[in-house]
């Protein structure tokens, strides 16, 4: 016959297990990857008696997660985009803080402008040549500012990469120790609940780094792989990453994998691929501008500078310098060979760093995304190669395979300088000065005198218009040219236009305006070049160019922003269907725990009952 | 659809943070008053905004230029039009010493007054601006441009013209050259002068001279030679021996000569053998010009000789006063434009500032609007967490 007492024992012990897995599942309620965890009773075999079976009771089977492999999987997913959106967004929040701080370079270049304006108005004032210099040096720091702030950020970012693989392996370590773990709780045929949470919880923190594709073994083990496809965890065994400098360029970090080859590009989502992402489409992007700029501005302003002359009569020389464009060897090479880059035409030149490589007999060029970019010339100094605006030599001893980065603008602002600290130098007078004649009797009349090349090697030699007839002149007697009223006549380097009726013998002399000249016509130019096409084939003033940079770095940080929102809401659909199954709530434990403590209040009276019922027993039997 | 406590607190929570960050942002707005707080917030009007308020830089700075040329062209301006009253000082001291009744003595004293003169018609050539800057020395302002010597002046300047950046495209004088102002002026009456014969011995004075006829007038050199009183032949003044041109009659006391389209009126009475050359205008500068009358008037005897000198001296004083004039017309020319871009700069600053409020400044209307509705969003979310959170079966188990 069934025996009452061990029915209530049974279901009292099943009882008890239930209330320890709601008491588990409370205590758990804040524990982060927590599965919500559920026991399951089966009524005992029942024992035949003759003609019917008789119930024995119940046993706790199992207690088991409630966990779904695809819903989590979806969360791995949607955390690893919403890691990747949040980084991003981030890091180019801070591009967006360095450009609307307080280095506003439009703000220096117009006060730098209104400077040159300014000794235009006054030309040989010392206190406006000296303001002029103190913007100049104002409008530079400027330029380092940013460039230096921007610098700050790519360090960022290297120390972040170095942070996120140290985390990568680390994580890494932890998975393949679980995977064993776990391995061996199965081994006694039970299932391991809070070993597989750990787990899980391991692959969703790494997750957020990198994105992640986990698949499971026959033996319960994970293989983890990250980006495209680089295996990371494989049973109890964990592969490292590591960081190694670029090849090309040693100020910034790559993620190496274990085969030793650059995986940076292939880690898809996760914060440390936006950080890559960051550094190549917003940070690069927004450096390189910010350099094009500053050497638009040397080029353009050092030109201008040029067709003038100072207050000592000397042709203007450099107001600002800039160092050339950088090229780094790559550390494969195996020749001797080495490439050096110049900047030859600025409207032409572009934000791209290039790669140059020789494969044994001939160079050709692509940009670092590997895009092929047409070239000319030969390489030689005579014959340089012209590679988007840059003027490339290559030096004999290169092997096949080797190769060269060149970067024309990204650190270009930083090495900017004001070349002029002697106010006097300021080429604010134009080079040359007209005279009519003092004893014309015609009535000719001085206009534009122009300076169109003050290298023509016969530039600086005084020249005298002798007219011979009303209509007929010479320069330096030199051979007849016909005149009409308001023609333009030619000297070397320069151009004259005369109005009105000369008469023979009439004489217009054109020379060098010599020293202490209060003239101002280069001024004027030189405060014009703000407002002066230079980049993009002579379209964009240095000042656009700037803003340019502001609506790229903002519509960079605005999508950013928009990226964020989306995936976090993916995130947050994909984290509440799964918490929906697999999170504890605390009104279904506390029924289940009314439901425990009932079922485990009438086993303990089945108890009694059975208690009772045998003392009913021995009472009768003592009689 | 089950539930996960801690994730509806979390979720909760969330919305309060997400609530609380938009109502920050707003305030945030609100104290500094700014539409966009990164180039994030509205790429487009960030970068419109950089450019416009670099154009309104540019315009300023345009004013700025406009004020320091004004500044200049009234300098200018103002001693142009003191050395016009000199020459008119001059003119009057000339006419009152060619007054018959003058002694060699007063004439005498009429030329220590007109030296005088002089000296202060080369000072106000040497006049500097406020900066320090010769006004007519060119582009040598630091060089003092006229330097006087005894009776001749020098020019120590040059012919540019310093201009200015009044706009866009914009560029006007700020000056003019004393070589342009006080130099290069043409003597006579602008197209020939008259010189009497050093030998004259008659009472003929040539007064005013002109140009009739303009298509006659080849800008030849010319003899006007009387071969009485009352006659008289043109000759080609470089074939004095040559032929005569023409020949005419001259009804005595102010008659008048015409030939090729030029007219001399004469009064008195010439003498056979006296001759009058008539040349093509040159320059002759301002200074020389009172010296030419100081020195006849220093010269004894007066008389007609004198009275020649004299009245083509006038004619050239004349011609002073003429290129002041026009010079001063020149100015008050270049300082309309100046002004009336001054008025077009002071709207196309209103306008900038205009856009750039549009593109940056906070519309504080909507954003206090948006403020309470925010407040009232996040007071929402706190209300219903805490009460969220009090519905627990927990609280009824006993």
């Amino acid at each position: 016959m069934a025996d009452l007492l061990s029915t209530g024992v049974s279901g009292l012990l099943a009882s008890q297990v239930g209330l320890s897995t709601v008491g588990h599942n409370i205590s758990n309620v804040n524990t982060a990857g927590y599965t919500r965890q559920t026991t399951t009773f089966n009524a005992r075999t029942p024992e035949y008696n003759g003609g019917y079976y008789v119930g024995q009771g119940a046993d706790a089977i199992s207690v088991q997660r409630a966990y779904s492999q695809f819903l989590t999987q979806s969360v791995w997913s949607a955390s690893s985009g919403q890691s990747r959106a949040s980084q991003y967004a981030t890091l180019t929040a801070s591009v967006n803080n360095a450009v609307s701080g307080s280095a506003n370079l439009q703000t220096a270049l117009d006060g730098f402008f209104g400077s040159v304006s300014d000794v235009a108005n006054a030309p040989i004032d010392t206190a406006s040549r000296q303001a002029m210099i103190g913007k100049a040096n104002t409008l530079v720091a400027t330029f380092k500012s940013l460039s230096s702030q921007f610098q700050q950020l790519d360090q960022q970012t290297n120390q972040q990469i170095s942070a996120a693989v140290d985390s990568i392996n680390s994580l890494a370590k932890s998975i393949a120790d679980l995977n064993g773990q776990i391995q061996k709780g199965y081994a006694g045929g039970a299932v391991p609940n809070d070993l597989l949470d750990a787990r899980d919880q391991a692959v969703s923190q790494l997750s957020q780094i990198v994105g992640v594709n986990v698949t499971q073994t026959s033996d319960h083990m994970y293989t983890v792989s990250v980006g495209n496809g680089q295996p990371l965890v494989n049973g109890t065994d964990a592969t490292q990453l590591s960081t190694a400098n670029n090849q090309y360029d040693s100020s910034r970090l790559e993620v190496v994998g274990p085969g030793g080859s650059v995986i940076s590009n292939q880690l898809g989502s996760g914060s440390l691929g936006a950080t890559f992402d960051f550094r190549t489409n917003v940070l690069d992007p927004a450096r390189n501008q910010l350099g094009r700029a500053a050497i638009a501005m040397t080029d353009a302003f050092n030109k201008q500078s040029a067709q003038g002359i100072d207050l000592n009569g000397a042709a203007g020389g450099d107001f600002f310098s800039i160092s050339d464009p950088a090229v780094f060897n790559s550390t494969t090479n195996k020749g001797t060979g080495s490439v050096a880059a110049t900047v030859a035409d600025v409207s032409k030149l572009d934000a791209s760093d290039y790669i140059m490589r020789f494969d044994g007999t001939n160079w050709s060029a692509t940009t670092t995304a590997g895009v092929t970019v047409p070239m000319t010339g030969t390489g030689t100094a005579a014959d340089p190669f012209v590679v988007g605006g840059l003027n490339v030599t290559v030096s004999a001893g290169a092997v096949a395979g080797d190769s060269f980065q060149i970067q024309p603008t990204r650190n270009a602002a930083s090495t900017m300088s004001v070349a002029v600290s002697d106010t006097s130098k300021i080429a604010a007078s134009g080079p040359l000065a007209a005279t009519k004649g003092a004893s014309n009797t015609g009535k000719g009349v001085l206009g534009n005198l122009t300076v169109t090349d003050v290298t023509n090697p016969a530039f600086n030699t005084p020249a005298t218009i002798t007219f011979t007839s009303p209509t007929t002149y010479s320069i330096n007697g030199g051979a007849p040219q016909a005149y009409a009223d308001g023609d333009t006549i030619t000297g070397p380097g320069w151009t004259l236009k005369l109005t009105g009726s000369p008469a023979a013998n009439d004489t217009f002399s054109v020379k060098p305006a010599g020293s202490a000249s209060g003239d101002n016509g280069n001024a004027l130019a030189m405060a014009n070049v703000a407002t002066k096409g230079v980049l993009d084939n002579g379209v964009t003033t240095v000042g656009k160019s700037y803003s340019q940079l502001i609506a790229q770095v903002g519509t960079a940080g605005a999508q950013a922003n928009t990226a964020l929102t989306a995936q976090q809401s993916i995130l947050d659909q994909a984290t509440a269907s799964q918490q929906s199954l697999s999170g504890v709530n605390m009104d279904e434990e506390a029924a289940n725990l009314l439901r425990f403590q009932q079922s485990y209040a009438a086993a303990a009276q089945v108890i009694n009952t059975a208690n009772t019922i045998f003392n009913s027993l021995l009472t009768a039997v003592q009689g | 659809m089950r539930i996960s406590t801690s994730w509806g607190a979390q979720q909760a929570v969330n919305t309060m943070l997400d609530r609380q960050y938009d109502l920050s942002q707003t305030q945030l707005a609100l104290g500094n008053g700014k539409a966009i707080q990164t180039p994030s917030d509205n790429p487009a009007a960030a970068a419109r905004a950089v450019d416009v308020s670099s154009a309104s830089a540019q315009n300023d700075q345009y004013t700025r230029n406009i004020q320091s040329a004004n500044t200049k062209l009234s300098a200018e301006e103002s001693t142009l039009s003191s050395a016009g009253d000199i020459l008119d000082r001059i003119r009057t001291l000339t006419l009152e010493g060619m007054n018959g009744t003058q002694t060699d003595q007063s004439r005498q004293s009429i030329a220590t007054e007109l030296r005088q003169t002089l000296g202060q018609l080369v000072a106000l050539g040497n006049t500097k601006d406020g900066q320090g800057e010769y006004l007519f020395a060119g582009s040598r302002t630091s060089t003092q441009p006229f330097t006087l010597s005894d009776l001749s002046v020098s020019y120590g300047g040059d012919q540019n013209q310093r201009m200015v950046a009044a706009a866009a495209g914009l560029q006007v004088a700020t000056g003019d050259s004393g070589s342009d102002v006080f130099m290069s002026i043409r003597g006579g009456n602008g197209t020939f002068v008259t010189t009497a014969g050093a030998t004259n011995t008659g009472t003929g004075v040539v007064g005013a001279t002109s140009v009739t006829d303009a298509s006659q007038w080849d800008g030849g050199s010319y003899t006007v030679n009387f071969t009485s009183a009352t006659t008289y032949e043109i000759h080609d003044a470089t074939n004095p021996t040559g032929p005569a041109l023409s020949t005419g009659t001259y009804s005595g006391d102010s008659g008048t000569i015409n030939f090729k389209g030029a007219q001399l009126n004469i009064t008195g009475t010439p003498a056979a053998g006296d001759s009058f050359a008539v040349a093509p205008s040159s320059s002759q500068d301002v200074f020389s010009t009172v010296a030419g009358i100081i020195t006849a008037f220093e010269t004894p005897g007066g008389g007609a000789g004198m009275n020649n000198q004299l009245n083509a001296q006038l004619q050239n004083l004349d011609q002073a006063q003429t290129s002041f004039t026009d010079t001063r017309t020149k100015i008050g020319a270049r300082m309309n434009i100046l002004d009336q871009q001054t008025q077009i700069s002071a709207d196309t600053s209103l306008q900038y500032a205009g856009t750039l409020s549009d593109l940056t400044e906070l519309d504080v209307a909507s954003a206090a609007s948006k403020f309470s509705q925010q407040q009232a969003a996040l007071d929402a979310a706190q209300q219903s967490y805490v009460k969220m959170q009090n519905l627990s079966l927990f609280n009824y188990l006993k």
